[in-house]
């Protein structure tokens, strides 16, 4: 509406210079250290990280566990997405409201709470032993499986939200149609619902994949120093053996991930525009 | 789909989100003095303790300051920006956009760390200064996304009615576009303030002893102690951040922003 560029330009410098200099320029430079060694710009950090089968293991299990949450979050997802849609709209709003109520609560305190339930004297054991299904308490706690259900709580109402607003995108008669044509659920699913929904999917699914792949305080507390993941990984080369290195090709892994997630959302935000 | 089978995935997936959060409740009601549900007894004891813990109440302090001074410098650098990029043909709109809105991409613990080895060791500031630095900068996207999203549903013929009838520009932007989006600013606010309140992988690097946000004061405080008072303060966090957002959404239909 103004054509006077310089005025636009001087309101708008300030917080790109701030978010530059404070924030770009240091993580740069961050990052460009994973490329050199004391001879200069090389690849060696990297062959190192990866020849260690240690790293090996975090970084699979970081790919492995932030898969599993996006693929299970995916089957609850749309389970309950459906669920949400099908209820008359009073009560819809308020089912929606309570599903996306623990993403205001501290992943610290959510997190927390999975110490209550999965630990040594926790509810599931008190039931098992209690009960008599179980003469000792279960590990539960410092497990794959349990950093699985905190990272699975954490992000499912990401992918709900997501999958949510693409079926009310959904024509209402889609479904209805198929089923009176004789199409089972399983058809309906495949054939009508997945591909009327597939960008909600993949937006939920990028997003609890990336945000499981770079958690910190879930495996932080719930997995401990028995199931390191990549931030926890990262945070302990820095904090217990001052391993730069390391510590600089574990920020690239997650910045590419996080990258490449953010580029692909963005692509399909614009093919939906554009259609 | 027919009634029943929604309404079992609904309380289950409900029971799944809901239900720990209402364990953390009954734990730090319970009267005993470790951890656990079902509570041994009833009692506030918890919640009432929680407020006598020293390092608690400094960085609930430390929380609140990067909290609020952070979300304000935010908007401070982000509604000029947001009314240049909204109302000017800005040379180079595009990169400026993708600048401010970098931090929402990179991971937390990458800045933490990039602003502990490049600005704190190097230039000596402070622990807090770096601090409120990164939360500030961790915010930026938050205000100049919601702020910019209010700013370009309000209709540009109010602003040129008040420049036609003789206010500057600067007038026209404190007297009409300011007063007009206050919500969206007051939404920016909220989703900034509980963002950098609740958030931890940023401040992981930046905090020693003595300064440390209360995120990671509560992770380490529970590394040592085995009690409720984690639970305790966790709950009244919750019904904080409950608070602000109903009370958001009832007077600003907060959602409509986010």
């Amino acid at each position: 509406m103004f054509e006077d560029k310089r005025t636009g330009l001087a309101l708008a410098l300030p917080a790109a210079v701030f978010a530059a200099a404070l924030f770009l320029l240091p993580v740069g430079i961050l990052l460009s250290e994973g490329f050199r060694n004391a001879d200069g710009w090389s690849l060696a950090p990297y062959v190192e990280f990866f020849a260690s089968g240690r790293n090996r293991v975090v970084f699979l299990r970081t790919l492995k566990l932030a898969a599993l949450v996006a693929g299970v979050s995916a089957v609850i997802g749309y389970a309950t997405a459906f669920a949400i849609v099908s209820l008359p709209p009073a009560s819809r709003g308020r089912v929606f409201a309570l599903v996306t109520l623990p993403l205001m609560i501290s992943p610290v305190a959510r997190t927390y709470a999975w110490l209550v339930i999965l630990g040594r004297t926790g509810f599931v054991n008190q039931v098992l032993v209690g009960s008599g299904l179980l003469d000792t308490p279960l590990r539960l706690l410092f497990t794959e499986t349990a950093v699985f259900i905190g990272l699975l709580q954490l992000f499912l109402p990401l992918m709900i939200i997501s999958l949510v607003s693409a079926m009310e995108n959904m024509p209402r008669d889609a479904v209805p149609a198929a089923r009176v044509l004789g199409a089972n659920w399983f058809q309906v699913f495949a054939r009508v619902i997945l591909p009327l929904t597939r960008e909600g999917l993949v937006i939920g699914g990028t997003l609890v994949f990336t945000g499981s792949m770079t958690a910190y305080i879930t495996p932080a507390i719930l997995g401990g120093a028995k199931v390191l993941m990549l931030e926890t990984l990262l945070y302990q080369r820095v904090t217990v053996a001052n391993d730069f290195a390391s510590a600089s090709v574990i920020a690239m892994i997650l910045m590419v991930m996080a990258f490449s997630a953010n580029l692909l959302l963005k692509r399909l935000a614009t093919a939906r525009r554009a259609r | 789909m027919n009634r029943l089978p929604s309404w079992v995935i609904l309380t289950l997936t409900l029971a799944f989100l809901i239900g720990p959060f209402l364990i953390i409740i009954a734990a730090a009601l319970s009267a005993g003095n470790s951890l656990a549900f079902p509570p041994q007894g009833l009692s506030l004891k918890w919640f009432i303790k929680v407020f006598t813990i020293e390092s608690f109440r400094a960085s609930f302090g430390v929380s609140m300051f990067l909290a609020v001074g952070g979300t304000l410098t935010a908007l401070a650098l982000g509604i000029p920006a947001s009314y240049a990029m909204t109302r000017y043909r800005v040379p180079g709109a595009e990169a400026v956009r993708l600048i401010v809105s970098s931090p929402i991409i990179v991971p937390g613990i990458i800045v933490g760390l990039a602003l502990l080895r490049y600005l704190v060791l190097p230039t000596g500031i402070g622990m807090l200064t770096a601090l409120f630095l990164a939360h500030t900068a961790l915010v930026l996207p938050y205000a100049v996304r919601v702020v910019s999203a209010s700013m370009e549903n309000l209709r540009t013929d109010m602003e040129e009615a008040a420049l036609i009838l003789g206010c500057t520009r600067f007038q026209a932007v404190t007297k009409v576009v300011l007063p007009n989006i206050r919500g969206g600013i007051l939404a920016a606010f909220i989703l900034g303030f509980v963002t950098s309140f609740n958030q931890v992988p940023v401040s992981l690097f930046l905090s020693g002893p003595g300064i440390r946000t209360l995120p990671i004061d509560m992770i380490a405080y529970m590394e040592i102690n085995y009690d409720p008072s984690v639970a305790a303060l966790s709950a009244l966090l919750a019904f904080l951040s409950i608070g602000i957002i109903l009370a958001a959404e009832r007077f600003l239909g907060f959602s409509k922003y986010v």
